[in-house]
């Protein structure tokens, strides 16, 4: 894949989020954007006049509202400005991130803010998943957002019991992360020991995928703000850099319930793992990295999906979940915000897990902040029919000495 | 873009209210050529066809108008897929939506059909959820009614027994185990048929006239026979019966020709018995008949019994569009037996009629015929004798004692014939030489489809499929 140097730097210098929830009834679009907005601003120290240019973006027909980049124009403050508004399904988050870094970098522009919102609760979301069917092959056929053949492929691979227990065993850590993210939507307070009563207990939705293992749907917005190496350095104590991003599109919506050995698609997950890591020098990307935000719509593809992101093999995997070592304080913590099964405002959830690997970064991520000090970090998104987007976060910006 | 329901206003929240609204949005899709060809062709030939990109090979299921790792524009290579396949991965929907296709529980699977590369999602109905499983074999069911979307393939259902081809019958009876000492009449005193010998279904791959525009599925080539041999003993055949052809379809005495078509077939599945023509096709002179036989020595080769009529005639009209003479002197019937005798190929006596079988008695005076001798008894060539009932006991009963006997009948006469033979002890043969149909008349995907009917037969009289080994025991063939 042929990928070009950076032009210049790009820091992110100021970040910003709504609480999360189920229901924002108390503010409309636009108002709930700001809330983000104003947040982002406050962190940078920086006014809406210091912004050239906003990037905006939810995923189409969720809220159904046309042209939602002009409605929010009071929350964005993007009136006089130049704006680009960009939707590609569930990645649309760290795709804002993507074009914000590639907006900057290229010198187009100084100081770019990235939005992504959603309210789920305003739109039918089932309805806008099913647009995504095409309708020749698959829209009467759709089960909405849900798919259960990951729970089926686990299974199969590690034997009923141990998969329905690592599977089970992610999901409690990511709520024990999420009672100590203060924006998180959801967090019951499980522990370890109600593993086997939720396996048995909790709805089955499709397959063997349970009603407590699947992501929320969340109301939420996040803004981020990406400076040119220059700006950043004059405006920011601690600006995080992105060192670089990758994004990986696949045809189609038939493979969404998994794969054939000899089908001609690859994963993308490790697809785009492999290629970032290997023009980037990352051999052991475990040992590489400090910590690891991760877009996990459910607990299975989390277990499954982190296998691929971390170039592991068999039950590596596996086993770094059953000893917690991607608990907050183990070898590869995996979503000390809680992830997305805590939170997930669609439009706004992948740039949050690059928001939070960046607040991870900074040591600003307050309770849920991992002890060990973070110099790289990992951020991934997830969208479309299994389409992927890595980016990778740095303290230094001593890599390009290497 | 239309407006329903109406308006009104809610009060949710302490001081918030939510406005609530309902849009039904109406949508056109338009199909494509590609994917208009894939969904009409379902619904006025219920036939599944995909696109195959010849740069890489794959076929793509739904049809794709470019191929999705190479770019070649694939939008005029269609090819035909089969409408069973193989489950690849499945999901159980176990929440209720108004959305969804069924009630739930129901299970979606991605499967991907026989002659394709990608995997389609679709339906699995007709068993329970915790019945599926990965690799199980299915087949389409298509829609009473076409709505012209993918559900006229209505859903998919576990493959019917009947079309489960890729695996010989379980022997799940003792090896039969030849009693030298004993005879047919022995057996069938009282008169009672002698049902104790499990059934030697034989395949007549291509005869001499059955040619790709009457049915694509019969092999002219080498490995297209080889490759149907094969099919037909995964099906359950000990044994194929063979008329080499050219490419172009026309029956031939080459010796090269031929023998390349008998190895080809025993490269693929040694374990089977290949039963040569010595008829070999129209016109051939008496020695191009049997030298290709001793040149290649199979271990069985039809032996042809007395000269006859063997014409194309109109079996509504009666009216003669060829007519022809099939030479099968007493002296070519001689020389043909001891040829194959000292040459140890075991002569398969065709008999046509009742003459021929008294022709045969004759000659076997010379006593150069190995014990046992075995017989085909052969029904509806133009020329010889239509398939009756009381004719074939008759001819069962005029056989010598030891003798087996097989049947073979043309067209309509094979389903019945075999039937008929299964009920009184005896073998079956079928295969497109005979007839190109199915029992319901459809065309038959090829000779191995008959000889599952005819595996059916065989398991619903008892007797259970003889494999290779035991045919040789039963007719006397020995194995080279
Ligand atoms: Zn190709």
């Amino acid at each position: 894949m042929a990928h070009g140097k950076k032009n210049r730097n790009v820091g992110i210098i100021g970040i910003g989020q709504t609480r999360h929830s189920s229901h924002r009834e108390d503010v409309n679009q636009p108002e709930m954007i700001h809330e983000a907005i104003a947040a982002a601003l406050k962190d940078a120290g920086l006014t809406m006049k210091d912004v050239d240019c906003i990037v905006h973006g939810n995923m189409e027909l969720f809220e159904m509202i046309h042209q939602p980049d002009l409605w929010h124009t009071l929350g964005t403050g993007a009136g006089g400005k130049d704006t680009f508004r960009l939707t590609t399904g569930g990645t649309v988050g760290i795709t804002l991130a993507c074009a914000s870094d590639n907006l900057v970098a290229s010198g187009m522009y100084d100081i770019v803010m990235a939005i992504g919102f959603e309210k789920l609760q305003e739109g039918h979301t089932t309805g806008g998943i099913t647009n995504m069917a095409d309708p020749l092959w698959f829209r009467n056929l759709q089960t909405g957002a849900l798919t259960g053949s990951k729970a089926y492929d686990l299974i199969y691979e590690f034997g009923e019991e141990r998969a329905k227990k690592v599977s089970m065993t992610y999901r409690i850590i990511m709520d024990k992360h999420a009672g100590l993210n203060p924006n998180a939507h959801r967090s019951f307070g499980l522990d370890f020991a109600q593993a086997d009563d939720l396996i048995k207990n909790s709805p089955k939705l499709v397959g063997d995928l349970k009603l407590i293992e699947m992501c929320s749907q969340s109301d939420g917005a996040c803004a981020v703000i990406f400076a040119c190496e220059k700006r950043a350095k004059e405006l920011s104590k601690k600006p995080v850099w992105v060192r670089d991003h990758i994004t990986v599109h696949r045809e189609e919506v038939f493979n969404i319930f998994g794969y054939d050995d000899k089908y001609p698609a690859a994963q993308t997950q490790r697809f785009a793992a492999e290629n970032l890591y290997t023009r980037n020098g990352i051999t052991k990307p475990l040992e590489y990295f400090d910590v690891f935000e991760m877009y996990d719509p459910a607990s299975w593809w989390g277990v499954d999906w982190f296998r691929d992101f971390m170039l592991l093999k068999g039950d590596e995997a596996v086993k770094l979940v059953e000893d917690h070592e991607i608990m907050i304080g183990g070898k590869m913590p995996v979503n000390p915000s809680g992830g997305v099964i805590a939170s997930n405002p669609i439009g706004a959830t992948a740039l949050l897990r690059m928001a939070e690997a960046a607040l991870q970064v900074r040591g600003d991520a307050g309770a849920h902040q991992i002890p060990k000090p973070v110099k790289h970090a990992l951020a991934s998104g997830f969208g479309g029919t299994m389409w992927t987007v890595l980016m990778m976060l740095e303290k230094e910006l001593n890599w390009q000495e290497a | 873009m239309s407006e329903e329901g109406q308006m009104s206003t809610k009060n949710t929240d302490k001081d918030s209210f939510a406005v609530q609204g309902k849009l039904a949005l109406p949508y056109t899709y338009f199909a494509g050529r590609v994917g208009s060809k894939f969904l009409t062709t379902i619904r006025d030939q219920k036939k599944i066809m995909g696109t195959k990109c010849p740069t890489c090979g794959k076929v793509y299921l739904p049809p794709r108008q470019v191929c999705q790792k190479d770019f070649t524009d694939i939008r005029n290579n269609w090819v035909d897929v089969g409408s069973s396949g193989t489950v690849v991965n499945f999901t159980v929907v176990r929440y209720e939506d108004r959305h969804l296709a069924r009630k739930p529980p129901y299970v979606i699977a991605m499967i991907k059909l026989d002659g394709a590369d990608t995997p389609m999602a679709h339906i699995l109905d007709g068993l329970k959820p915790e019945d599926v499983k990965k690799g199980m074999r299915v087949e389409a069911v298509f829609a009473e009614k076409t709505t012209t979307t993918i559900l006229d393939i209505d859903h998919f259902k576990p493959e019917a027994e009947r079309a489960k081809t890729g695996w010989r019958p379980k022997a799940a009876r003792k090896p039969y185990v030849p009693e030298p000492e004993s005879g047919i009449e022995d057996k069938r005193r009282g008169g009672k048929p002698d049902m104790s010998k499990p059934v030697i279904i034989c395949a007549a791959l291509a005869g001499a006239a059955t040619m790709k525009n009457q049915t694509p599925a019969v092999p002219y080539t080498p490995s297209e026979f080889a490759e149907d041999a094969y099919k037909c003993w995964k099906a359950g055949a000990a044994m194929v019966h063979v008329h080499a052809r050219e490419d172009n379809g026309m029956p031939t005495h080459d010796h090269e020709r031929i023998r390349t078509t008998h190895d080809a077939i025993k490269q693929r599945c040694p374990e089977l018995i290949v039963n040569l023509s010595s008829a070999v096709g129209m016109g051939k002179t008496a020695e191009q008949r049997i030298s290709q036989i001793v040149a290649v020595k199979p271990e069985m080769a039809s032996l042809n019994t007395n000269t006859m009529n063997f014409s194309l005639l109109d079996r509504k009209s009666g009216k003669i569009f060829i007519d022809f003479v099939f030479e099968n002197t007493f002296t070519m019937l001689q020389d043909f037996g001891k040829a194959m005798e000292e040459n140890g190929v075991k002569p398969e006596i065709e008999v046509y009629d009742m003459g021929g079988l008294d022709n045969t008695m004759l000659i076997a005076k010379q006593g150069f015929f190995t014990n046992p001798m075995n017989f085909n008894f052969v029904w509806g060539v133009a020329g010889g004798q239509a398939f009756r009932v009381e004719t074939f006991v008759a001819l069962m009963n005029a056989l010598p004692a030891k003798a087996n006997f097989t049947t073979c009948g043309v067209g309509l006469d094979q389903f019945p014939a075999i039937m008929q033979s299964g009920i009184l002890g005896g073998h079956m043969r079928v295969g497109l030489e005979d007839n190109i149909r199915m029992p319901d008349g459809e065309l038959a995907k090829g000779s191995w489809e008959q000889v599952e009917v005819a595996v059916h037969a065989a398991e619903c009289l008892g007797r259970g499929v003889a494999t290779p080994d035991e045919a040789r025991a039963i007719m006397g063939i020995h194995k080279r």
